[in-house]
């Protein structure tokens, strides 16, 4: 019996001695450091780690082998489906010839690169009666080490291994039954991984959330509606602040020399009923300024206080170093949904320039305090008042981006105005609460878009490229000097980014939503990667 | 807020509960009808979710008129069906998170916007309607199958909108272009210019049916010139085309054309 089991203790370590060689000969793939993504894009093109290319966001790419003289040559290489219904909403990332996606309806996936064909698929059970109010979609994966970290329909945070797409651990950030939902792209700060709630429309009190990355423990929390006896409750009146709404789902920046992560915050509700919380509403669609290792708040600038009009400033945040005035500035650049341009000094949160990208009826201009003068007759009622922009604002969710050589912020922008309507909503936990309703088809004006680049030291625009119809797409440009875009009609745009020449177009057969190309490097070509509708097409020239 | 999906969210998440509350008929007749509070709900549920499409005063926007719904005929029970489980193959939606005592309240705020029902007893001659149809509205329209294709095909008018609503589409000509009807010309280089209406478009080409129901695209750059026409091709039938005798026995054929199953097709 003795003799038996030592017999098979010596063939279990024989084993496992095995496995331990064969681990041991292979190499495994490095894993991704803080200090790679803090790195961001490179000119050997090899990753794209982190939602905006850079914490900047910036979205610009070093890589020149797709110029302006020879971008009409880009072929398909490959086209993959998602096999799911929904749209597209990610940003891919990159590394060691992988790309890391995640999809619409809690679906993800890697991908090779070389020929787009899947390695792994992660699926994830929805719920019954989820909240998310715009669509079961998802912006994309953040990473760290060998772990991939995505937020769910469900206001879950998971850690996925890189390897097999296999859960390594799930925390629930709050209660989806009560509105809560999430569709944010995490990023990754040192140890600790950002992200946000959803649920403007269904009475949400808005959070961010930071988790350790190596175990999903909650390292802090902001709540963007202060609860009482902090500095800013008294710019909501009664209860109103429980329930008030500012989700973020939307992805922000970090300055690592400041320490500082930057976020968007979304609309105050009920959306459109004024009364039902009169005040400021902080910290709703403001631009948060958050300690990376605590949470706590350094500064804050709020956009439109008391917004009544869904003006969420979940926009994409865009950091840059740039000179105005003979000085060189650290700068937030924000193009928001309510029509305005801003560039904030981001060391302090004031103003540096704000003038309208779009047309805008309700403020007349931005004061010298940072507050916008507006101009009455504004406020939605059960009559109703025509007001620009629409609901979906001057521009939106999806992504700007900022060539830092030129020093042009480009963006695509809507004209639209809507008629909107106000009314005393009841709430009832998890339901929808927005206390009105906005009505298109006033007017004669048609909507339509353009993509717009602007300087930020001023805010003027520098050019447009006119579309037929809003477009709803997201921006990459590259320091050959090429911007690409798409328009509402599913047309792929490859543009002069010096001044909006038309250079090259491919019709993918369903618009870029929300999201944007994005280009890497794999065997010595560069790639250009588009997510349209359900698919993503690799392009690249012709070898 | 993107609201723009939320429907389509809700619909997909939901559609287990279709089946669920299809189960059990409705009552035929609206209980909650003329309940004060029955209406205040019904106010803000109409505003939150129908508005968009049917408008604030449920006179149509994107969706139908839907003053005259009683008008043209349809029951509570039918609307009812209508709220919980949508139009198929339109887009109007499944609303399976809409319990059935909203649905209530919401047609009974909407008899609050309803034109009366009719008292008069119906007009017109349909036998006589269907023979004025063939003769000036058929080279365009589409009936059971039969008919042209340039404009709207008619099969179901007679539900889809109320004949205070196609009256004036008759008398005043049409206010706006449905989608897919908007008047173009494109002028080619060389030869004839080519009129039709728009099916699609996008910066760089056009979708027509052009006025021999030919269905063809065109890049708009190998065009001399591309025009959206600001008169519909529907014609006005003011009284000197068209008698208000006729108009009334047009107006009653109309109103009898409430589907058309292509399987049972003669």
């Amino acid at each position: 019996m003795r003799n038996r089991t030592l017999l098979l203790l010596g063939l279990l370590l024989a084993l496992s001695a095995g496995t331990a060689r064969l681990t041991a000969q292979q190499t495994p793939p490095p894993l991704v450091t803080a200090q790679e993504i803090l790195g961001g894009l490179t000119p050997d093109g090899s990753r794209w780690l982190t939602f905006g290319g850079n914490y900047s966001n910036q979205r610009h790419s070093p890589l020149t082998q797709i110029t302006p003289a020879n971008v009409n040559r880009l072929v398909p290489q490959w086209t993959f489906q998602t096999g799911t219904l929904g749209n597209f909403e990610t940003t891919s990332l990159f590394r060691d010839n992988v790309l890391y996606v995640t999809g619409p309806q809690n679906v993800a996936w890697s991908i090779d690169a070389r020929t787009g064909r899947q390695i792994w698929r992660y699926r994830r059970e929805l719920q019954p009666n989820l909240t998310a109010c715009c669509g079961l979609v998802n912006r994309g994966f953040g990473v760290l080490g060998d772990k991939l970290f995505m937020v769910t329909l469900d206001a879950h945070l998971l850690a996925l291994d890189m390897r097999t797409g296999a859960i390594a651990w799930d925390v629930m950030m709050q209660d989806y039954r009560n509105g809560y939902a999430s569709t944010i792209a995490p990023i990754v700060v040192k140890d600790k991984v950002i992200v946000g709630v959803a649920g403007g429309e269904f009475g949400i009190r808005g959070f961010i959330d930071a988790y350790e990355a190596q175990t999903g423990k909650r390292a802090w929390r902001f709540y963007t509606i202060p609860g009482p006896g902090e500095p800013g409750h008294e710019t909501w009146t009664g209860d109103s602040w429980k329930i008030g709404g500012s989700g973020v789902w939307v992805t922000g920046a970090y300055d690592p020399e400041q320490n500082l992560v930057f976020y968007g915050t979304g609309n105050p509700g009920p959306d459109y009923h004024s009364e039902s919380r009169e005040g400021d509403n902080l910290y709703s669609t403001s631009l948060v300024a958050l300690d990376a290792d605590t949470g706590k708040l350094r500064w804050h600038y709020q956009f439109t206080p008391h917004d009544v009009h869904d003006w969420d400033s979940t926009e994409v945040p865009v950091l840059g170093d740039i000179t105005i005035g003979g000085q060189l500035r650290k700068v937030v650049m924000f193009a928001n949904r309510n029509g305005f341009y801003y560039t904030i000094d981001r060391t302090n949160g004031k103003v540096i320039a704000a003038k309208p990208f779009t047309t805008t009826t309700w403020a007349k201009e931005i004061g010298r305090d940072g507050r916008p003068i507006e101009l009455p007759g504004h406020t939605p009622d059960e009559k109703g008042s025509v007001t620009c922009p629409d609901i979906t604002g001057g521009t939106n969710f999806w992504p700007p981006t900022f060539d830092p050589a030129t020093g042009t912020f480009f963006v695509n922008a809507r004209e639209a105005c809507m008629t909107f309507y106000a009314w005393k909503p009841d709430y009832k936990a998890g339901d929808r609460f927005t206390g009105g309703a906005g009505q298109r088809g006033q007017g004669s004006e048609q909507p339509y878009g353009a993509l717009r680049a602007i300087d930020p030291a001023t805010g003027d625009r520098k050019w447009e490229f006119r579309y037929l119809t809003p477009s709803t797409a997201g921006l990459l440009t590259t320091a050959s000097g090429l911007i690409f875009s798409g328009d509402a009609e599913g047309n792929l745009l490859a543009l002069d980014s010096r001044n909006g020449k038309l250079l090259w177009r491919y019709q993918m057969g369903a618009p870029m939503h929300g999201t944007s190309p994005t280009t890497y490097m794999v065997d010595g070509r560069q790639y250009l990667l588009v997510p349209a509708g359900t698919t993503l097409t690799a392009w690249a020239l012709p070898q | 807020m993107r609201w723009i999906f939320s429907v389509l969210a809700i619909a997909v998440v939901c559609a287990a509960a279709v089946s669920l509350s299809a189960a059990q008929d409705p009552p035929a007749k609206n209980p909650l009808e003329g309940n004060a509070d029955a209406i205040r709900s019904g106010m803000g549920l109409y505003r939150a979710r129908c508005a968009d499409c049917h408008g604030m005063d449920a006179r149509g926007v994107r969706a139908p008129d839907i003053t005259q719904v009683w008008a043209s005929g349809r029951t509570d029970a039918g609307l009812f069906k209508t709220i919980k489980e949508g139009v198929p193959g339109t887009e109007m939606p499944s609303n399976p998170r809409v319990q059935d005592a909203e649905a209530w309240q919401i047609l009974a705020y909407l008899r609050t916007l309803a034109a009366p029902a009719p008292t008069d007893p119906p007009r017109g001659d349909a036998v006589n309607g269907e023979r004025i149809f063939r003769a000036n509205c058929a080279l365009c329209h589409r009936v059971k199958g039969a008919g042209g294709r340039l404009g709207p095909d008619l099969s179901r008018i007679g539900i889809a909108r109320s004949r205070e609503a196609v009256l004036r589409r008759i008398r005043r000509g049409a206010e706006g272009f449905g989608s897919g009807y908007e008047p173009v010309t494109l002028t080619p280089p060389s030869g004839q210019p080519i009129r039709g209406v728009k099916k699609n478009e996008d910066l760089f080409s056009v979708q027509i049916m052009d006025t021999r129901e030919r269905i063809q695209g065109y890049e708009k750059d190998k065009m001399k010139s591309v025009k959206n026409e600001t008169q519909s091709a529907m014609p006005i039938f003011g009284p000197d085309r068209l008698n208000d005798s006729d108009l009334d026995d047009l107006l009653r054929y109309l109103g009898t054309l409430r589907g058309f199953d292509p399987a049972v097709a003669p």
